[in-house]
């Protein structure tokens, strides 16, 4: 396998968005798990980061919306924030994987992840302070909220995702980001 | 299965079934904005009462549209009781350490469980009275006008129609994975952290490659069925409205004033 086929990413992102409505389900199985974990974020960041940056945002933006169609959560209130933090972190996943090459697929997913995960969280406190809590939002809340709270989920995603792409590329499932040339 | 969500296509001859798939969307969301703007008890009464109404006319029975919101029953008891406990306010019940419960904190979570609740019903009647490719069609004639800046609509319609249709399948995947996992050994009720996140990558990975093999799937079978980008015009299709589309998203409209004005 060269490189993705558009119908293929196209089908990639449609069960990356189904994942994000699936997967936190399942982790409502394991006690606060919803909290620490953020599990939407991963199907959204793996979209990026595997099917480029319109699908990336893509699912960002449909994947809250689908999940709240069907089970509710996020609440309505807290939606159209999700939507733009997940939306940034598609985006920037798909923006750096694509513009960052350095010879080592790690290296690139790793460059990718975290500035997704540092632009998503940018952008999700700037919403917050300029229109959805306005006047009401201080650095130390989104400290606390996006970085400490969130830390064990951070260092979740950042383990599993890149594993997960690895897990991937051995079933064939994505092309390999560098193939080794014969010789 | 015990997570299969809520809003599974169910087959009827209603008249919910039969309005125009467009015309269902657009009372959905306007229904919709009448429950956010809702903050008083003869504003969350009319839309229960609306709700009610829809589920007769849908057929589908209350057991369906509550179907949702039942499993969530945890978390509703969850937010009421942080509410009550937690709610900012000069007047209070009963104060010990940080906690002060009040009767405005439980008026409060009152708000926000009938808010998610009246959605949750809402988003279960429209998916359960309208076939997934009804809801394709639906949403590429709303996305319309984001086709003038250049927005693939009916690409992104049938990838948001794939992902429907994908739900109840990984759900169901998922719940096998968790059970042969925990059969296996996976600590998911630990207290201790380390263990907690040792449990999740025996879960998430094989979620993830299961999702994505079937994903593949289904894009070699569509290629080979000769499908292709969508390029070119897209041709917009006219529309009859019934008697049904007209009454229904007069109602709805209706509803929405007076919502507002209540």
């Amino acid at each position: 396998m060269k490189q993705l086929t558009y119908v293929k990413k196209a089908i990639l992102t449609a069960a990356c968005i189904a994942l994000c409505v699936v997967l936190p389900m399942a982790f409502h199985a394991i006690p606060n798990a919803g909290n620490i974990y953020c599990p939407m974020h991963m199907p959204v960041l793996l979209c990026g980061l595997v099917c480029g940056w319109p699908f990336g945002l893509l699912c960002g933006v449909a994947g809250p919306v689908l999940s709240s169609l069907f089970t509710g959560m996020p609440s309505m209130a807290y939606l159209p924030s999700m939507i733009i933090e997940l939306a940034a972190y598609g985006l920037t996943a798909g923006l750096v994987m694509r513009f960052v090459h350095t010879k080592k697929t790690m290296a690139d997913l790793y460059i990718s992840l975290v500035a997704a995960l540092l632009a998503g969280r940018i952008v999700a406190g700037a919403s917050r302070a300029l229109i959805f809590a306005s006047g009401s939002y201080s650095m130390e809340a989104w400290i606390t909220s996006y970085f400490v709270t969130a830390l064990p989920g951070l260092l979740i995603q950042l383990a599993l995702l890149p594993a997960i792409a690895f897990a991937l590329e051995k079933a064939r499932l994505i092309p390999v980001r560098y193939p080794r040339t014969a010789g | 299965m015990s997570f299969l969500p809520a809003g599974s296509y169910r087959e009827g001859d209603s008249i919910l079934h039969k309005m125009d798939p467009f015309c269902k969307l657009l009372c959905t969301l306007l229904f919709l904005t009448a429950v956010i703007l809702s903050d008083t008890f003869p504003g969350y009464l009319l839309g229960a009462a609306g709700l009610l109404a829809v589920t007769m006319v849908s057929r589908l029975g209350l057991r369906t549209a509550l179907s949702g919101v039942k499993r969530m029953w945890l978390f509703f008891c969850l937010i009421l009781l942080m509410n009550t406990a937690f709610f900012e306010t000069e007047q209070t019940w009963w104060e010990w350490w940080i906690f002060r419960f009040s009767a405005d904190g439980l008026i409060q979570g009152l708000q926000v469980v009938l808010r998610v609740a009246m959605a949750m019903v809402l988003g279960n009647l429209l998916l359960s009275a309208s076939s997934p490719l009804e809801l394709v069609g639906a949403m590429e004639s709303l996305m319309y006008p984001l086709k003038f800046v250049g927005v693939p609509i009916r690409d992104v319609a049938m990838i948001l129609g794939v992902a429907i249709q994908f739900i109840p399948a990984f759900s169901e995947e998922a719940e096998t994975i968790r059970k042969a996992q925990t059969a296996r050994g996976a600590r998911f009720e630990s207290r201790k952290l380390s263990e907690k996140a040792g449990s999740v990558v025996p879960l998430v990975v094989p979620i993830f490659l299961a999702a994505f093999r079937r994903a593949d799937e289904l894009a070699m079978a569509m290629e080979a069925r000769g499908y292709r980008r969508t390029k070119g015009k897209i041709r917009k299709r006219r529309r009859h409205l019934s008697p049904a589309d007209g009454i229904g998203l007069l109602l709805c409209v209706l509803f929405c004033a007076a919502e507002v004005l209540l």
